[in-house]
């Protein structure tokens, strides 16, 4: 024992020691010369959703185009509490730039403005802060022309009558916020159809199969729903198999992988799908040119585009089907 | 004889169907060793629940001193001088032996700070060493959880708390049951000098041999009743076990 | 092993102790001196060990990422991140000293933001230029919303004796569901700006966050209150030997109810400093408050039966997921492997809190 702890205290010792000795500030490494290899990570808004992972394949690929280095990491949950020790750790391991999901347009201002004043640039990728004056450029999908296009489409498919339910995620993300006020806006133009409560799910797809089966138990003429994301997309489709319905017209937004599948199998009617590939280039070339020292633009809006079982398998479409993987 | 120091006269406790006792009676008299025995099912641990106040009798009375008292609880029991050490002894396992003693009795330190209820640990471990000490009680390690001592150092520092802190009578159910025979006579060696110090001591045991060795009296309980007394220096193991089992007439001899 | 090798490694075994031996013999005498023997007993403790593990832990972060990990910027973040946890922690580590758990904790805390933000909003006004006077009524009311839940936990828990697993799991729910119905599912996104302030200002020398502060004032109470007061002494007698400490005399029903509403208090503070930190309520998180303190407070050396416990393990047990966490991010590693760690460390302390206790039963 008396051994044990002599060898203990001798670690603690050492290890205080080099810590202590090794502790520095931030190392300031200004580029000597354009188009350096830069080091840029991309701080997904969840990790392991469908989108956030096209966007990384769109992302890597400029990176290499590039000619920089990128690092792709989020937290697991869609949640502020989680994201604010990952943008910290982020900005410790001090890149050059940060492309960025935030999950809340408030609670993450104090840790990204931090990260900006660090000298770290700041790009906002789909969603983004309400306060965006420090930021390189915000690239985003016109997520309210995206709410209007589902409008549309879902009131196409209804046949302009009938009560729909709007499936969102929480208030305060910037684009469901968006998506959301494009849809009910466009719905005042159709008079005969009525737009119940919005629903909120917190990204979970258990209560949005809930809501849906509770929705259809209370309103049995419902003929329409608008999912706001993937993963209300997701719980809808198994809340309308569970009350095995057929006659509700869906329309999602998002179109990943198990989207693409109830599309062709008619459990969803309609997707508008975003463009992450692109939004993740774009949020590369902006953040690379801001570092090269170029002019870069403030707000970009990607291009969306409404998919149905007409179209989905056209060649010009494939580029907005959401991928699992990058391979 | 004097008085008797603790007595009780006709209790009557069932537990549900089965009646424990049927009116059994019960005297320790001041400054001696008396052991209750009997065989399984007797009655004696039912008997020594009721007269610590950890379980109500349905009828008889407890007398201490000549008054009749009532021992709703065990607190109130060890208000009245009463102190039990149970056979799973009632320690707290992660405490250390000085925590133990003073369960529920912490001395405080002096002024504001001891109203704030910090302990005073420094006189709580010099009380304790003096009490162990007295009692014969030797822990290599006083800041030890009480847990890691051996089976006979727990019992001892049991039998040790009883003894700080009881001022009329100490209940001793099977103290040394799981123990070696060193530690055995060493439990006994402390029970000895209970007596010594002015308190008197019920044993419950059913070890004969033991009984013989360390009792001043001997009261044997049968089917929930007294049966027999017997002086500790002239009784023998027959004569005992013949009173447990029934094969002498009921109350023979004083 | 064959002979050659035996001989080989039990050389090399005796020479290292042989050059030891001098140390460890100067060591044995120092530790019989009074200040020796509390250096030797500190270090014989399950912190101890712990702290090791946590110092070993930035030793190879540190070398791993050299200049970003050990840096004054990571460190205060690192900091600021757990102050939260370690809040919520500290209640945790008493209720678990009990021999009882509290999963109440991260909905008591949302409940209490919630309530205390809608407070300070009282009225539909934007609270953001309020004075000192509505954000002390907000804290009043954060503190009353989780005493009030941490009463009820203990009330159900000593006197309905219902299990604490359950009865917490009921408070979870029922003060999930509450802060739900009062905020009507959407944040309060409208603060006083102190509160902002406070969340993000730092004293001595502007370099430690205030959150940071407080939660050190916080587990350093509360540390002082398990080891050296009565309050902690009966908390630990309770979880060791409940049935003793009754006999002894001990009020253990209304002792228990008073450790579940410190818990609940503290919970509420908690979602104080949160409304600080964030400048909203975050109703969408807080799912997994309860496990990570539960967490930390086993990994500090505090034992899932009770009746061992210390407020400085829990204060590393609640270092050491965070580390992890932020030395995996900051190397590039996937967040699901750092989820993978924190579960391995877990299980390694409670295992070897199992090796401990089974070792001293068979004495």
């Amino acid at each position: 024992m008396r051994i044990r702890t002599v060898i203990m205290m001798g670690l603690v010792l050492i290890t205080v020691a080099a810590c202590s000795s090794s502790a520095t500030t931030q190392p300031s490494g200004g580029p000597s010369a354009a188009a350096k290899a830069w080091n840029l990570t991309l701080i997904q808004g969840v990790a392991g959703d469908p989108f956030y992972v096209t966007m990384a394949c769109g992302a890597q690929a400029e990176a290499t185009k590039e000619g920089v280095n990128l690092n792709v990491t989020g937290g697991n949950k869609w949640d502020a509490t989680v994201q604010k020790p990952v943008i910290d750790s982020v900005t410790a391991a001090h890149p050059d730039g940060v492309m960025v999901a935030p999950d809340d347009s408030k609670a993450l201002l104090a840790p990204l403005k931090a990260m900006s004043d660090a000298g770290i640039k700041v790009t906002f990728v789909d969603t983004k802060l309400d306060d965006t004056s420090f930021a390189v450029s915000s690239i985003a999908t016109d997520n309210l022309a995206g709410g209007t296009l589902a409008a549309k489409t879902l009131a196409q498919l209804v046949g302009d009558k009938g009560t729909v339910l709007v499936v969102n995620v929480d208030p305060g993300i910037s684009t469901t916020d968006a998506r959301v006020k494009g849809f009910t806006d466009e719905m005042k133009n159709h008079p005969n159809i009525t737009v119940l409560d919005v629903q909120y799910t917190h990204d979970d797809p258990t209560a949005a199969t809930t809501i849906t089966t509770a929705t259809l138990a209370a309103h049995p003429d419902l003929a329409g729903v608008f999912a706001t994301n993937v993963q209300n997309a997701e719980g809808v489709a198994t809340g309308l198999k569970q009350a095995s319905n057929t006659t509700v017209k869906t329309i999602a937004f998002d179109a990943g992988p198990k989207q693409i599948e109830d599309l062709n199998n008619g459990i969803v009617q309609g997707l508008i799908a975003q463009d992450p590939y692109g939004i993740g280039v774009a949020g590369v070339q902006q953040t690379v040119l801001a570092l090269n020292g170029g002019s870069t633009t403030a707000t970009i809006q990607t291009q969306l585009a409404a998919l149905t079982k007409d179209n989905v398998n056209d060649p010009t479409m494939q580029k907005y089907l959401y991928k699992a993987s990058c391979s | 004889m004097a008085d008797p120091l603790l007595q009780a006269r006709g209790i009557v406790k069932s537990y549900g169907h089965v009646e424990a006792l049927r009116g059994c009676d019960f005297e320790v008299y001041p400054n001696e060793i008396v052991a209750l025995i009997g065989d399984n099912g007797a009655g004696k641990s039912t008997l020594i629940k009721i007269l610590a106040g950890t379980e109500q009798a349905d009828e008889g009375e407890i007398l201490l001193e000549g008054h009749k008292i009532h021992v709703g609880s065990p607190f109130e029991a060890m208000r009245l001088g009463i102190e039990t050490v149970y056979q799973d002894l009632a320690l707290a396992p992660d405490l250390d032996g000085s925590a133990n003693l003073y369960l529920g009795r912490e001395v405080m330190m002096p002024g504001l700070l001891g109203k704030l209820g910090f302990l005073d640990n420094r006189a709580m471990r010099t009380g304790a060493r003096k009490a162990f000490g007295e009692l014969g009680v030797d822990l290599q390690n006083a800041q030890s959880a009480v847990a890691n001592l051996s089976g006979g150092q727990r019992q001892s520092v049991a039998v040790a708390r009883s003894v700080a802190w009881a001022s009329k009578v100490v209940f001793l159910d099977e103290p040394t049951a799981a123990l070696g025979v060193i530690q055995t006579a060493r439990v006994l060696e402390t029970v000895k000098r209970i007596r010594d110090r002015g308190v008197a001591a019920v044993l419950i045991s059913h070890n004969m041999r033991q009984v013989l060795e360390v009792a001043d009296r001997i009261e044997v309980l049968r089917l929930g009743r007294r049966v027999a007394r017997f002086d500790g220096k002239g009784a023998t193991i027959e004569q005992l076990v013949s009173a447990m089992t029934g094969g002498l007439a009921e109350e023979g001899a004083a | 092993m064959t002979g050659v090798q035996t001989s080989r490694t039990e050389s090399i075994r005796r020479s290292i102790k042989a050059r030891l031996k001098p140390v460890a013999e100067r060591w044995g005498s120092f530790s019989r001196t009074r200040l020796g023997s509390v250096v030797a007993r500190t270090f014989s403790t399950n912190a101890a060990w712990i702290f090791l593990l946590l110092v070993v832990l930035m030793f190879i972060f540190n070398f791993l990422a050299p200049g970003k990990f050990f840096t004054e910027f990571n460190v205060r973040s690192m900091a600021e991140n757990v102050a939260v946890l370690l809040v919520i922690a500290v209640g945790e580590t008493f209720v678990m000293a009990t021999g009882g758990i509290d999963l109440s904790v991260g909905y008591v805390l949302l409940f209490s933001g919630v309530t205390s933000a809608q407070v300070m909003n009282w009225g539909g006004k934007d609270s953001t230029n309020s004075g000192w006077d509505v954000v002390l009524l907000g804290f009043v009311v954060a503190i009353g919303s989780g005493l009030a839940w941490g009463v009820l936990n203990g009330l159900v828990v000593a006197k309905a004796k219902v299990p604490a697993l359950i009865a917490t799991l009921g408070t979870l729910g029922m003060s999930w569901g509450l802060a739900e119905i009062l905020s009507n599912g959407q944040d309060l996104r409208y603060l006083p700006k102190i509160i902002a302030d406070m969340g993000a200002s730092r004293v001595i020398f502007d370099k430690v966050p205030l959150v940071v502060i407080v939660a050190v004032l916080v587990a350093a109470m509360g540390g002082v209150i398990l080891s050296l007061t009565k309050f902690g002494r009966y908390t630990l007698a309770i979880g060791s030997n409940q049935e003793a400490a009754r006999r002894a005399g001990i009020n253990v029903d209304r002792h228990l109810i008073s450790v579940y509403a410190m818990s609940g208090t503290l919970a509420g503070l908690a979602g104080f400093m949160s409304l600080a930190i964030f400048t909203t309520t975050t109703i969408s998180g807080h799912a997994n408050d309860n496990l990570q303190a539960i967490a930390a407070v086993v990994i500090g050396g505090t034992s899932l039966m009770g009746g061992v416990a210390t407020v400085a393990g829990t204060t590393i047990g609640v270092c050491i997921p965070m580390v992890l966490f932020s030395g995996f991010t900051i190397l590039g590693y996937q967040s699901f492997w750092r989820d993978v760690a924190v579960g391995a460390v877990l299980i390694l302390a409670v295992y070897t809190d199992q090796l401990r206790r089974r070792r001293r039963e068979r004495r």
